[in-house]
């Protein structure tokens, strides 16, 4: 592969690319996200290869045909777009490819099976652009996700890549540093601190070293933008982090990711490899005298290395355990030396904010929470996957027009924002408009961007329990406060949901929230009492309910309902006792049946198929 | 070295730039209680979170652990409100429940007025039940003595210092060093006739020529001699007949 060594090179190299390439060239792009892989995306895309060499079509020729990244309609995989109509197909079988072949790229028909259909109005959508899931996003940081081959370093060119690179290169660093801050831009990756400010404090800092680092250690339960960024754009993210480090004058970056995360090692290496035999990373990059270079750190899946300072213990190879920040990374962070490190979305923004201009940035969002922010939609909702809007858009909205509602017409309850340490807003609160400080209002936070939408039947005192569990296996266990803090609140909690709950119970667990939000030492501990302080605020009723009553009003905690069967309901059909695991429903055919409690393990199978809604749980 | 002042409880001290809190006020006779820090190991501290104080400076309060908190210009300190002992309260009880056997946290418990813990308390055998996790050990180990023979293991609740897989570690020098920073006394080391025996394995010492009382293992001496250079007939007697 030829080395470009300047701008002029750059442009003549993509002309040449855009030459080759037919104008509206019809193509075919399969979705290769975690969860349409999961579907069978891959044997999807071997249907059409398959089908295009019986047919004699010439891949990339003839037609385009291309693996993406994740589209975002998660629920709806696989999923296949054609351009350049932009068809979005839902849920394409291996099956389904020779007709789509035959009559949507040969001929010019939609199928109408395998297309959109809003589900009030019955209406068939074939643009993916004017689906609601899609209609209301802006796409700023997944700018190109779902559209180029992330291992295709010309793809990411042929987008304009790596031009804004070359502009960035003839630009004072302080210039840069000043379209950031004009951009409004903060950090992604949770804490929300203006980046601008940042890249400002780290460069103060007298030093001959340098370093950047992309925090790609995603782990909050439900959430995967990152881990989508890294697998379908990593290239926007090597430029913005060569971009940053030529603003704060740094020559060696790291990026950070997690193991568990195998499609982003392997794009992320492919791309670092394609980039540096270009010639964008290196020595003398396009020409500009400035040297930089990234390695690729793989974290071993410690949730608390994604804090800042433990995630630069892992990367020296150290135990990845936070450290006070009372003096700053900026100041001492990697090797003790000025570090500037920003999460996976933060650096994805950063070369359209360049070659856009902080003022076109700033034209979205909120007047404290500038730009667009990718969420990962999940839970109780339709339509599950990954959306980015403006920030500032209400809760309801999101979940509602975006979303699509609530899963099987359900009454929506709260959303849990923020990952583990974040909290859970209630229903009467979701016209709230989402930025950092009206989340942080309420008792929740950004974090990085988890949604995740909870219905009548999710259980708060459950919910609080699950994230503390989830914290309590993943404390690193070098405080007190975090160490032995969170299971001790663990162990109240399991006692409140399995009926053994004390009235002083809610005072104890304030306590212990109190003393972590006080006295830990890293962020994961002074966040991690949201789950319940949240819950507590919103939903006391379902505390009291638990501890008072011993009822868990939504029906989840096992040790406080019984199930029966309405026998006014019940038509006999026996269905629930054939699928009963503990063959302990009784009851001739056509009529109505009858629970053994005494035998009933509270699995909830016989709700789940009952056709006739007459199993009740009280 | 940058002198300055720093206001700790309405007193105007002394103090270096960076110096830590701790070590300002206990200069200035004010006490805070600490656990997990030395001051002869720069890598300690921040973990027990026992000498948690208010820090005020531009405008903001929060707390933060006396331990490792630099004193910067403007920095205002209180280190006896009401909620530094709220918070060092819900911490001891914390390491009450850990710890339940351990003197140490029961005095400074009660202290603060806590006698027993509302929590169950840990029970078992081993020095894990007898251990705050603060890393101490594991820091003299590796910044002072240098041989990294321990290092803190596990995470979460089950943290615990201890030789790799808990075996006895050929890098362990049998210095004690461990045990003598050990703030509450968690680490076994047992001595019988002319053989010390610490993390597993049995060092034998070396007898005062004077006295003949074992005073030193030889593993040590070996280390001392291999990285200061020191003349090996120095260990022939222990410190009182030298």
């Amino acid at each position: 592969m030829e080395a470009i060594t300047s701008m002029e090179q750059l442009q003549r190299y993509r002309d040449r690319l855009q030459a080759r390439q037919k104008r509206d060239l019809a193509a075919v792009l399969v979705c290769c996200g975690t969860g349409c892989l999961a579907k069978g995306a891959l044997k999807v895309a071997d249907a059409f290869k398959a089908e295009f060499e019986s047919k004699r079509i010439k891949a990339n020729i003839d037609i385009g045909l291309k693996t993406t990244g994740c589209h975002g309609y998660c629920a709806n995989g696989p999923l296949v777009v054609l351009r350049p109509k932009d068809i979005l197909y839902h849920k394409v079988q291996p099956e389904d490819v020779p007709e789509i072949v035959e009559r949507s790229l040969k001929g010019s028909e939609v199928i109408e099976r395998l297309i959109y259909q809003d589900p009030d109005t019955k209406e068939s959508i074939a643009d993916f652009h004017q689906i609601p899931f899609y209609k209301y996003q802006v796409r700023i940081a997944l700018r190109n996700i779902g559209i180029i081959d992330p291992t295709e370093i010309d793809d990411y060119i042929l987008q304009g890549g790596y031009h804004t690179l070359a502009k960035a290169l003839r630009m004072n660093p302080d210039a840069i540093i000043a379209e950031i801050e004009a951009s409004g831009l903060r950090g992604r990756g949770g804490g929300g601190f203006p980046t601008a400010t940042k890249w400002k404090s780290a460069k103060a800092i007298q030093s001959d070293v340098r370093y950047v680092i992309c925090n790609g250690d995603e782990g909050d339960p439900g959430a995967f933008m990152d881990g989508a960024t890294m697998q379908g754009d990593p290239h926007a993210i090597i430029e913005g982090m060569i971009i940053g480090a030529y603003a704060i004058g740094s020559n060696q970056g790291y990026i950070y990711v997690r193991d568990e995360y195998p499609l982003a090692v392997k794009n992320l290496a492919i791309a670092v490899k394609a980039v540096r035999e270009k010639g964008f990373l290196g020595k003398d990059i396009l020409g500009s005298g400035f040297a930089f270079d990234i390695k690729i750190s793989r974290g071993g899946g410690a949730f608390v290395c994604g804090e800042s300072s433990a995630l630069m213990r892992s990367v020296e190879g150290k135990v990845g355990e936070p450290r006070a920040k009372y003096i700053r990374s900026v100041e001492k962070g990697l090797y003790d030396k000025p570090t500037v490190l920003n999460n996976v979305e933060t650096w994805a923004n950063v070369p359209i904010i360049i070659e856009k201009g902080g003022a076109w940035y700033a034209s979205y969002g909120t007047k404290g929470s500038k730009g667009t922010k990718v969420f990962s939609l999940v839970g109780k909702v339709n339509n599950t996957g990954l959306v980015e809007v403006p920030m500032g858009i209400s809760i309801r909205k999101l979940i509602e027009e975006i979303g699509g509602g609530v899963l099987s017409g359900k009454r929506f309850k709260a959303v849990q924002t923020g990952g583990p340490s974040g909290g859970c807003i209630p229903e009467r609160l979701s016209d709230l408009p989402i930025d950092f400080d009206s989340l942080t209002d309420v008792g929740s936070m950004m974090g990085s961007g988890g949604i995740i939408v909870m219905d009548e039947e999710t259980c708060m005192v459950d919910v609080a329990k699950y994230f503390i569990g989830f914290l309590v296996g993943e404390s690193c266990g070098k405080c007190t406060p975090c160490r032995d803090g969170l299971r001790r609140m663990l162990d109240v909690l399991i006692d409140i949901t399995e009926g053994r709950g004390k009235e002083t119970d809610v005072a104890v667990l304030e306590e212990l929230c109190d003393v972590l939000t006080w006295g830990a030492l890293c962020g994961l501990g002074t966040s991690a009492a949201n789950p319940v302080l949240s819950t507590i605020k919103y939903f006391r009723e379902e505390y009291d309910a638990h501890i008072k009553d011993k009822q868990c009003p939504a029906g989840v905690c096992k040790a406080l309902i019984t199930y029966s069967i309405d026998a006014e309901a019940c038509t006999g059909c026996t269905l629930c006792a054939k699928k009963c695991p503990q063959k302990c429903i009784t009851g001739e055919r056509k009529k109505a049946h009858v629970i053994d409690t005494e035998q009933c393990i509270k699995c909830g199978v016989c709700k789940d198929v009952c056709n006739f809604n007459a199993v009740r749980v009280a | 070295m940058e002198k300055l002042k720093v206001i700790i409880d309405g007193r105007e001290c002394e103090a270096i730039k960076d110096q830590c809190v701790l070590d300002v006020a206990r200069e200035n006779g004010i006490p805070i209680p600490a656990l997990c820090y030395n001051p002869e190991v720069k890598t300690s501290g921040g973990s027990c979170r026992v000498c948690l104080v208010e820090a005020h400076q531009g405008g903001w309060m929060r707390l933060v652990t006396s331990c490792n908190y630099p004193v910067r210009k403007g920095l205002e300190i209180k280190t006896n409100t009401d909620l530094v002992h709220k918070i060092r309260r819900g911490v001891l009880e914390l390491l009450r429940a850990r710890v339940p056997d351990s003197d140490v946290i029961k005095k400074l418990a009660l202290e603060e007025g806590i006698t027993e813990p509302r929590f169950k308390k840990d029970e078992g055998e081993d020095n894990r039940y007898k251990c705050i996790a603060c890393a101490l050990c594991a820091q003299v180990c590796e910044e002072v003595v240098g041989v990294s023979a321990i290092s803190m293991q596990n995470r979460g609740a089950d943290k615990q210092p201890g030789t790799p897989y808990h075996k006895p570690s050929n890098v362990c020098i049998g210095c004690g060093a461990c045990v003598y920073v050990c703030p509450t006394n968690a680490i076994s080391m047992k001595e019988t006739g002319d053989i010390r025996r610490i993390w597993s394995r049995d060092f034998k010492m070396a007898k005062c020529s004077m006295c003949s009382k074992p005073y030193i293992p030889e593993a040590q001496i070996d280390w001392i001699v291999k990285t200061t250079g020191k003349a090996r007939a120095f260990f022939d007697k222990c410190p009182d007949h030298r």
